[in-house]
């Protein structure tokens, strides 16, 4: 067996991971490990832009930390905790120089000064962007950055499953998907930064690869879940590939049309149309769908044609770009098919009541990133501020252990022992898939993802998610007998792919599970048969444990004391 | 609407032997050549490896050759691969000997051309960032954290903007250069330079770094100026103008 050695490990490449590797990389021998090369992480993918309160326009002058902090906290309908916001809101000024310092290539005023842009949900424009592509531009940012640090990367490793040993973090079973080996990464600090997990539904805006194994790994090592039920789902992904067609397309003045071509939002916001904010504009798509006012029972339309060629080919040519490459629509010509699909995940790897920022119950396991929950968006996340958490957190994690020092390592026979029965339960898995006899994997993630839509998705109620927690239950029980060919391992991607349905289908249930319980209707999470929010019996986070293969429901208080609890009105 | 389509799908164990396999199957609307590698994969064989991440043409992943093109395999349609015009006067890539290949009904699906390959449409990408390290891409200026950032007009900004916009696909690697010489840097990574010589934000110390290493005999100069760089591009980062500005700035002064 093939063992490393570190004094930290970080699992993921994206804008989290990597921050955090360029601080803690100052002193300590660190890796980083990502099943992708770091610039193909999904933070690469992000548009719109990071928010900051650096008042560089002159409409901007008033925004202070403190009033990014309570736009979030609405936004999060309350159940942020309110100390993290405001310490990310009071860092984000500094995040973003500092991204400026390393050489991040953001739009510009006039000034000479990074641009800003308002964002839904903000009081002052404050979203600092590099044209429609700020993800890319920040992640090459950080890849160029630790490329001059020489950070220690082992790319195309897969992350399988956690180790304890004296009861504290011990290290990872990874697979060099190259090689096909298991490998044993030891340290006595684990920092999971595995991103989103949106793959979960079958209409999600997130890559491919955006499949919650950080998440799924620390929930089988005993960490709970946290808040998995608020899942934002953005309005506008395009009908097929589920690619975000951004707010910019009806912002510009576009419009959405159902199949008897209505200009439905009057139902629903007859002021603010099409504007009206994200999760209403979603679940008034979804109605007309629901309702067969869609086209092919999937769709709505989003016509731009009445913006005119030069308008379209100046103000969004990033959206008839995507429109013709991948819908082949030109939306000069034609509107295009939209529907409402998962965009980004609040909850994910609980984290400890009082702890440091992105602190587990289990001694020296972090999370920071969009897979962990610190909870920073509470029920409902504002658009660019996850970017920001990345790097935030990224660098305050970092700086948090290089201050705290290294802990005394576990002893080395209770590493072996930890290590050694770690991958015997891998080969074992690996052994069972490849003599199984059920269903083939895509047939169950298939499943697990239309039965998220249907039953978990923008509206929600008892019955339906009753449903899906039968199915859910049922498909993991199909899944041990699942087959894949496990023999020749070396870039076996339907066996990665397998691994990865084994943290999905847990993070379904638990998220079916928790959406159940919660029996209000907060942010993202609609529940037609309780419309209202219950501050009295819900303002508290959800923490979903598995106990002896049941969930358990747990619940940790909401950090409050800055802002008042108001009712979230526009 | 359902439609068959036939695939010949390159594969190479790794060991050095390649073969072509067939599959044929329905076709669902939109479906994207990476949408068509999955269904193969899910349902026909789960050990058929190919790179993929974003599936919006925007992470890098997934370039490789389809019908004799240099192409996305997420960007591209299965419906209108046929039918979608090619960009001119490209190399003549080969991989093997392939069965006869009927160009009318068949897609045929090959790695990326003129790197080395580990399996099936997996290529060795290792020299491409080798190269990309080599010229060193990045600011080296001391983090700061406190406003103000320094200035840059919007004018400047725009300079680089295209070249930012570069996702490190390696589809440029089809050049003629990088097939003859192994060493020759490539277009993405002279494109890359370009973007840090011109932003007004870098040191001068940092610009004659780069410099230095891009006016070497294997890097800049080596160019041909085939364009077949910009003609494959899924970016418009045009490497292969990038190149030329390099030498029209910095050698023929
Ligand atoms: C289309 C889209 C647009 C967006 N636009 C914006 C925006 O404008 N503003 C904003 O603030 N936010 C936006 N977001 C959200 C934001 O981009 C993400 O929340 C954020 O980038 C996540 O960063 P991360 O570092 O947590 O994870 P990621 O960037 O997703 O990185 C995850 C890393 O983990 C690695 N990894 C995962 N599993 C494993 C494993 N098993 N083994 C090894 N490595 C593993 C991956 O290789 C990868 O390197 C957008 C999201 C989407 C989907
Ligand atoms: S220059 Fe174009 S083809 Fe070359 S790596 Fe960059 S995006 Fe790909
Ligand atoms: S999968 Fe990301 S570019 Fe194709």
């Amino acid at each position: 067996m093939r063992v490393e050695e570190f004094d930290v490990l970080i699992v993921g490449a994206g804008l989290s991971g990597l921050r955090a590797g360029l601080e803690l990389s100052k002193k300590w021998n660190i890796a980083v490990i990502s099943k992708v090369y770091p610039v193909r992480s999904h933070s690469g993918a992000a548009q719109g832009g990071i928010n900051a309160a650096l008042s560089n326009l002159e409409e901007g002058k008033g925004d202070t930390p403190k009033a990014h902090a309570f736009d979030t906290v609405k936004g999060s309908d309350y159940l942020a905790d309110q100390d993290v916001v405001m310490f990310m809101c009071e860092e984000a000024p500094k995040i973003v120089v500092e991204f400026e310092s390393m050489g991040a290539p953001f739009s510009r005023l006039d000034s000479g000064l990074i641009a800003q842009r308002p964002f839904g949900g903000a009081g002052f424009p404050r979203t600092c962007y590099a044209g429609d592509r700020t993800g890319h531009a920040l992640l090459h940012t950080l890849n160029e950055q630790s490329i001059h640090n020489g950070l220690n990367f082992f790319n195309e490793y897969f992350l399988v499953d956690l180790f304890k040993a004296d009861r504290r973090i011990a290290g990872l079973i990874a697979l060099d998907i190259a090689k096909g080996e298991l490998v044993s990464f030891r340290a006595p600090y684990v920092i999971l930064a595995t991103g989103g997990f949106g793959r979960i539904f079958k209409f999600s805006t997130n890559a491919v690869i955006n499949t919650g194994d950080g998440v799924g790994a620390a929930f089988r090592a005993g960490i709970p879940m946290q808040d998995v039920e608020f899942v934002q789902f953005h309005p506008t992904t395009l009908f097929g590939t589920n690619i975000l067609i951004t707010e910019g397309a009806r912002g510009e003045g576009g419009y959405l049309f159902n199949n008897k071509n209505e200009r439905f939002m009057e139902k629903t916001a007859p002021k603010a149309m099409e504007l009206a904010p994200r999760d209403i504009v979603a679940r008034s798509i979804e109605t007309e769908i629901i309702e067969e006012r869609g086209f092919e029972n999937s769709y709505v339309h989003l016509d731009l044609t009445h913006l005119g060629a030069e308008r379209i080919k100046e103000r969004l040519p990033g959206i008839r770009e995507i429109s013709m490459s991948f819908a082949g629509i030109d939306p000069i010509e034609e509107p295009i098919p939209v529907q409402p699909g998962q965009h980004y995940s609040m909850g994910g790897i609980g984290t400890k009541f009082d702890g440091e920022y992105g602190e587990t119950d289990l001694s020296g396991l972090y999370t920071i990133g969009e897979c962990s929950c610190l909870s920073v968006h509470g029920a409902n996340r504002l658009g660019g501020n996850s970017l920001l958490e990345t790097a935030v957190f990224g660098r305050h994690i970092g700086r948090k252990l290089l201050k705290k020092g290294l802990p005394n390592k576990s002893s080395l026979s209770e590493i072996q022992i930890a290590e050694e029965r770690a991958i015997d339960n891998i080969e074992r898995l690996f052994k069972s898939w490849n003599e199984n006899t059920g269903k083939k994997p895509v047939e169950i993630r298939n499943e697990m993802g239309e039965t998220l839509n249907r039953n978990v998705g923008v509206y929600r109620t008892d019955k339906d998610l009753k449903k899906a927690t039968t199915t859910l239950l049922r498909l993991q029980k199909e899944f041990l007998n699942t087959q894949v060919s496990t023999e020749d391992r070396s870039f076996n991607y339907g066996l990665i792919r397998t691994l990865e349905l084994r943290s999905m289908l847990d993070i379904a249930e638990a998220t079916a599970y928790a959406s159940l319980w919660r029996k209000e209707s907060r942010g993202a999470h609609f529940r037609i048969d309780h419309p209202t929010r219950n501050d009295d019996k819900y303002l508290v986070h959800t923490m979903i444990y598995s106990v002896k293969d049941e969930l358990e429901i747990k619940t940790k208080p909401v950090k409050l004391g800055i802002f008042e609890i108001k009712e979230r009105k526009y | 609407m359902v439609e068959k389509h036939k695939f010949l799908v390159y594969r190479n164990s790794g060991n050095g032997k390649s073969h072509y396999d067939k599959f044929e199957f329905p076709v669902s609307k939109g479906m994207s050549i990476l949408d068509a590698l999955f269904y193969i994969q899910d349902y026909f064989d789960s050990t058929l490896a190919f790179r993929y991440a974003c599936r919006g043409a925007i992470c890098g992943s997934c370039g490789m050759t389809i019908d004799k093109v240099p192409l996305l395999a997420c960007r591209t349609q299965v419906s209108t691969v046929k039918t979608s015009k090619k960009p001119a006067k490209l190399p003549e890539f080969k991989f093997s000997d392939h069965p006869e290949w009927d160009p009318e009904t068949e897609i045929l699906i090959e790695p990326l051309p003129n790197m080395s390959v580990l399996k099936d449409l997996v290529v060795d990408m290792e020299p491409f960032w080798k190269f990309y390290r080599e010229i060193e891409p990045y600011f080296a200026r001391k983090w700061n954290d406190v406003a103000p950032e320094s200035l840059q007009s919007t004018g400047q900004m725009k300079t680089i903007e295209r070249l930012v916009y570069c996702i490190l696909c390696g589809l440029c690697w089809a050049c003629p250069v990088s097939k003859e010489n192994p060493n020759y840097l490539g277009p993405a990574q002279l494109a890359k330079a370009d973007r840090f010589i011109r932003d007004s934000r870098i040191s001068d110390d940092r610009q004659e770094s780069i410099l230095s290493r891009v006016l070497q005999d294997d890097a800049v100069p080596a160019c041909e100026k085939f364009f077949v760089c910009n003609r494959v591009c899924p970016k418009r980062v045009m490497p292969g103008t990038a190149i030329k500005d390099i030498r029209n700035n910095w050698i023929n002064e």
